[in-house]
């Protein structure tokens, strides 16, 4: 990230200078936080709103029946090979991700990781290197951030994407998935 | 329709005897801490996007993903989020919410973006947070298959809204 805001400003920059813009460019950086502020005002009710939702969700036992389902699935998925005690953090760490539940996610995330290298082999086990990108396509059933600030946009139709989200993110762990199959039955060969 | 969630979601919290009222406090408490801990990075990437925008860098930079994003089925608008998904969560919501306000959050770019943004996640930081937490230092295919994944993602999104 700290590269990326790099080349942002600099490529900005050079080119502000290209265009003889320079006064221009400042003036709008300066505004940018104010900008911020009204949105995140803007923002504010919405994830209040929605983060009150998945939590009566969560505590009503979401997360819990999602573990009941997953559990098998994901033990074919992963293979007779590795433990119930990592299969079961595995499990609560896509389930909370499933409802969008960060927080939760991550430190069963983390166990999960640990878990998934007992050997602690330097180069990501196969089991450890599917957990990872099931997390990095995010399985979500509900976005609700984003439908929040698309109604602090304004938007007539915030739910539109609640449906074409499901399927995009299929998709993407579904070939994520695939993807990780392939690469393993390649280096066994 | 939104009435409709909550409503569901008290009833089903309440048949399951969940306290309700502290649930929903406690959520939008949670919320809340979202939004002000978001603030800071959307003022720092809303400089960078200003700064890109109108320097003219952003036109020359859309004008060169042009045909890629015609390919992929997405339109040009989306260029940052495509680019800056994988990075962070914080500066992703930050674009989005800045096309969100160019475009307008019905237009395609703008449906487009909100499918893109629920369907990806930062694949650079939980790589390193996870790893690291396994000590394991060779990643293997792991950035490769989840960006290849992402832009699949990215290309089902486009299919939803042309």
């Amino acid at each position: 990230m700290n590269r990326a805001f790099f080349v942002m400003i600099f490529a900005g920059f050079t080119y502000a200078v290209i265009n003889c813009n320079v006064a221009e460019a400042a003036e709008s950086a300066l505004a940018a936080g104010g900008e911020a502020l009204e949105t995140v005002l803007e923002l504010c009710g919405a994830f209040m709103f929605f983060g009150g939702i998945t939590q009566i969700l969560e505590r009503a036992g979401a997360t819990g029946a999602a573990v009941g389902l997953l559990k098998k699935p994901l033990r074919k998925l992963f293979g007779s090979e590795i433990s119930d005690e990592a299969l079961g953090a595995v499990t609560m760490n896509l389930s909370a991700n499933m409802f969008g539940m960060g927080n939760a996610a991550t430190p069963m995330g983390l166990k999960a990781s640990k878990l998934l290298n007992p050997d602690k082999r330097a180069s990501a086990p196969a089991a450890l290197c599917l957990l990872l990108v099931l997390n990095s396509t995010a399985i979500e059933l509900f976005p609700a951030t984003v439908v929040a600030m698309r109604y602090a946009a304004g938007s007539k139709k915030a739910l539109a994407v609640v449906f074409p989200t499901l399927i995009s993110t299929s998709v993407s762990c579904i070939v994520g998935i695939v993807l990780c199959k392939l690469c393993e039955r390649r280096k066994s060969r | 329709m939104i009435l409709w969630v909550l409503a569901f979601a008290v009833a089903a919290g309440y048949i399951c005897k969940v306290n309700i009222y502290e649930a929903f406090a406690s959520g939008a408490k949670e919320g809340l801490e979202t939004a002000v801990h978001i603030l800071p990075y959307l003022a720092s990437m809303l400089v960078a996007i200003h700064v890109m925008r109108d320097s003219g860098f952003l036109e020359k930079l859309y004008g060169l993903m042009s045909p890629a994003m015609g390919f992929l089925g997405l339109t040009e608008g989306v260029t940052p989020l495509l680019l800056i998904r994988p990075f962070s969560g914080s500066a992703a919501l930050a674009v989005l919410s800045d096309t969100l306000a160019q475009y307008g959050a019905d237009s395609r770019t703008g449906l487009l973006a909100s499918t893109m943004m629920g369907s990806g996640e930062t694949v650079f930081y939980t790589c390193a947070l996870y790893l690291g937490a396994a000590e394991v230092r060779d990643s293997r295919y792991i950035i490769p298959v989840s960006l290849i994944a992402w832009v699949a993602g990215c290309i089902a999104a486009g299919f939803f809204f042309r």
